[in-house]
């Protein structure tokens, strides 16, 4: 080590001479370096600890399981390879799990999020008794998924449900809510929407509210409407937590399970309606684990989700980062077409578009 | 002073957390020990078991012994129960009921539970009928479970709407415009459509219950008894979807969906006026019309000793000891106790599940003690008679998925006209050779 640390011995390191002149260091300065290094680690290190544990573990041993003949009583068998990921990729009930948890995701996650943001925008208003209407639109998230899968089980009820007693006072015949596919997307993408839409409004909420007055003021001054303002200042504004919504969203949406396997009480398989019309892909997961019993293709099933979550999950990001920042890209255009102006008016100028992304024309100053 | 404190905390909220996830697999295994001489056992059991009381006189009788019971709502809840804590390699049980329908999975690691001959089996062997206690022998001889109950099948009807249709509606009327001892499948359809054409209304409730029915009354169901599987090209399961495919067609049934049946409304207002009946299955009845809003003082249900096809068995139950137990000793002697005649006879009074053990049975035929809710039919002593003739049934390790994954769906379809006899019977069969891999 040394040796080839310091090649020639008589010439003098350039280092030491220095560190003699700073005095050595006590035990307790030392150890209060080290804890100035090292606490940050240490106490963020539980959540990591934990995560190991329960979440990368678990991640890494499916994938192991998933490389196995492996039946959920008798345990591990022979190594296979990707053969369980080719026997799910051939199954047609795979697709078909594939095809409802999309149709779900999109009737739930798209009208959630739009009517998610009207209400937010409305509660962003000056309204009497804020707090009532504020925690009013949590109320459902507060009541239990599988609750909300029974209540609504009922009122989806083909003999005698609600729905389609509300239905028949308009004179429109009855629907077969847990036979026909599309009506079941949409009962069970009610539930959905019932549940989160206000939890989402409420965050949206929070972010709204920290976008800053004076640009809507401004703006209202150069004549943009609410709407206007809405579209231009409020949504750019809140962009990240538009992204997280969006984000949390899709990964809710893929995971349905509760709704779709409380929707259909007789088929205790897990096989959602008589011909899998909403059986979805956790659903899907569950019949291969414990009713069909292979764990291996299960695992597999697991997997795939898995890396569908992601990939809808970075779709779903790049797109909503691609709405946001059109108002961005225009605000850049425009201050690169002011370029001749005055330093200090383009420093004060992009300060507002840049934010707001708003119309202020250049001449005006 | 501020920050030291904080430091000590987020150290002391470190170690904790460390020593939560330390214990977090250790948990487990220490639960079920006892506290000096007092053993803790578990039980866990499902649907309607009526052992509450049991447990308590168990506990009074043997002061060392303390009884933690868990019951699971359903049996399909406490099938997937049983097989997590199976894979798992921990959690289940000292005492663990098993269900006749998932036997055959259970079968496929019999060696996960305690061969119960170790602790005396083999000297109760003639409490039981023979089937029962042959069903919980494996391929080596264990014996891996102390029979509860079976399910003997009557058949349940409504005396109201029995009487609209102008048929007879006294139970040993029903019984024979059936065909009484020698009632077939025939009969049962032709009086069907009688009622069909006199009311309008459908026979029986859906084709899934009735399908189960004539499926577990054959020799052989399924699987053949050596364990092979034998659905496709099997003449008499074939011969049996016909019969049903006809029933259905002519609307004889009335296409509900089991365990809803419109929040047990459809018992109250006559929607079907007959309903296939294991022993266990007339508490269900009782507690759908119950959900239903029906008058249970008064609901018109009465309870026939017929069953068409012959004799037939649904269902029935077996307690075991998981070899996880700690104390296998003395959950084998709970269980035991809890199978004997004695207590059976107990059991049956708490919650209507018919004994497997021959003096019990005995008993409850002699005793022809009414129920008020089945018009104050003699339930025990009829279901003595339904016992009579039962033969066991293989049950293959996928009998449960080919019953609920693979003819459940089909038969729904069945009742609603989508297929007809021979394009169910293809599509039951292409589901088969998807689902279950053999």
């Amino acid at each position: 080590m040394t040796s080839t640390l310091s090649p020639s011995t008589e010439t003098p390191a350039p280092r030491p001479p220095r560190r003699v002149a700073a005095p050595p260091l006590t035990f307790a300065q030392r150890l209060s370096r080290f804890d100035l290094k090292a606490s940050p680690y240490f106490y963020i290190s539980p959540f990591f600890l934990l995560f190991a544990v329960i979440g990368a573990f678990p991640l890494v041993y499916t994938l192991v399981v998933s490389l196995y003949d492996w039946q959920l009583l008798q345990g591990q068998g022979d190594f296979v390879g990707f053969g369980n990921f080719a026997a799910v990729l051939q199954d047609r009930f795979f697709w078909n799990s594939i095809f409802n948890t999309a149709s779900i995701f999109l009737l739930s996650a798209i009208p959630q999020i739009l009517v998610a943001l009207l209400l937010a925008g409305v509660l962003d208003q000056a309204l009497r008794a804020k707090t009532f209407w504020r925690m009013s639109i949590l109320l459902p998230y507060v009541v239990a998924p599988v609750a909300v899968a029974l209540i609504f089980s009922s009122i989806f009820n083909e003999q005698a449900g609600l729905a389609n007693n509300l239905l028949g006072l308009v004179g429109i015949d009855p629907i077969e809510w847990k036979h026909d596919v599309l009506a079941s997307h949409v009962a069970i993408a009610t539930m959905v929407n019932w549940r989160w839409t206000g939890y989402n409004a409420l965050i949206l909420l929070a972010a709204m509210q920290a976008v800053p007055r004076e640009l809507h003021e401004s703006a209202a001054l150069d004549g943009a409407g609410k709407f206007r303002r809405f579209t231009s200042i409020t949504i750019p504004g809140i962009r990240p937590t538009l992204i997280f919504v969006v984000i949390t969203a899709t990964i809710g949406g893929l995971q349905i399970f509760a709704e779709p396997r409380l929707f259909d009480v007789s088929n205790a398989g897990g096989i959602g309606g008589s011909d899998r019309q909403f059986q979805t892909t956790v659903l899907y997961l569950w019949e291969m684990a414990f009713f069909r019993q292979d764990f291996g293709e299960a695992a597999a099933v697991a997997w795939l989700l898995f890396l569908l979550i992601v990939i809808v999950g970075l779709l779903n990001f790049a797109i909503s980062r691609r709405i946001a920042s059109v108002e961005g890209r225009v605000a850049n255009r425009r201050a690169r077409r002011r370029g001749h102006r005055s330093a200090d008016a383009i420093a004060k100028d992009d300060l507002l578009l840049n934010s707001t992304g708003l119309g202020h024309k250049g001449g005006d100053k | 002073m501020f920050s030291r404190r904080t430091k000590t905390g987020a150290a002391v909220a470190a170690a904790a957390s460390i020593a939560l996830i330390a214990t977090g697999c250790a948990g487990a295994s220490d639960s079920g020990g006892g506290d000096g001489d007092q053993i803790e056992l578990t039980v866990t059991t499902f649907g309607t078991f009526g052992y509450d009381d049991l447990y308590k006189e168990y506990e009074a009788a043997n002061p060392g012994i303390k009884i933690t019971a868990n019951n699971i709502d359903t049996g399909g809840n406490a099938r997937t129960d049983a097989f997590t804590k199976l894979a798992a390699g921990s959690g289940l049980s000292d005492v663990v009921a098993i269900e006749e329908g998932w036997l055959g999975s259970i079968m496929e690691v019999s060696d996960q539970f305690t061969d119960l001959t170790e602790y005396g089996i083999e000297d109760r062997k003639s409490d039981w009928v023979d089937w029962k206690y042959a069903q919980a022998t494996d391929p080596d001889g264990r014996v891996i479970g102390y029979g509860t109950d079976i399910g003997p099948e009557g058949l349940c009807y409504n005396r109201t709407a029995f009487e609209a249709a102008g048929l007879p509606a006294d139970r040993e009327a029903v019984a024979e415009l059936l065909g009484g001892a020698d009632s077939t499948w025939e009969d049962f359809f032709t009086v069907g459509k009688q009622y069909k054409d006199a009311t309008g209304k459908a026979w029986y409730d859906h084709s899934g219950f009735v399908w189960n029915a004539m499926v577990n009354q054959l020799p052989e169901g399924y699987y053949t008894s050596d364990g092979e599987l034998n659905v496709d090209g099997n003449a008499d399961l074939e011969e049996r979807w016909g019969w049903i495919n006809d029933a259905a067609a002519e609307g004889l049934s009335a296409a509900q969906t089991a365990w809803d049946w419109n929040g047990g409304k459809s018992f109250v207002d006559g929607t079907f006026a007959t309903f296939v009946c294991p022993g266990w299955m007339l508490g269900v009845v009782q507690g759908q019309v119950e959900a239903g809003g029906g008058d249970v003082a008064n609901s018109g249900w009465d309870f026939a000793d017929v069953f068409p096809g012959g004799a037939a068995n649904w269902g029935g139950a077996f307690l075991s000891v998981p070899t996880q137990s700690k104390h296998p000793k003395e959950a084998a002697a709970l269980a035991s106790w809890l199978t004997e005649p004695e207590q059976q006879v107990k059991q049956f009074e708490a919650a209507g599940t018919f004994p497997s053990t021959v003096k019990a049975e005995e008993e409850l035929a002699s005793s022809g003690e009414p129920n008020a809710f089945f018009n104050d039919a003699p339930v025990g002593a009829i279901l003595a008679k339904r016992a009579e003739g039962v033969v066991a049934q293989y049950k293959g390790p996928d009998d449960s998925l080919i019953q609920e994954n693979v003819f459940g769906p089909v038969l729904q379809k069945v009742d609603r006209g989508e297929v007809d006899a021979d394009a169910g019977w293809a599509e039951a069969l292409s589901l088969l050779g998807e689902l279950v891999k053999n």
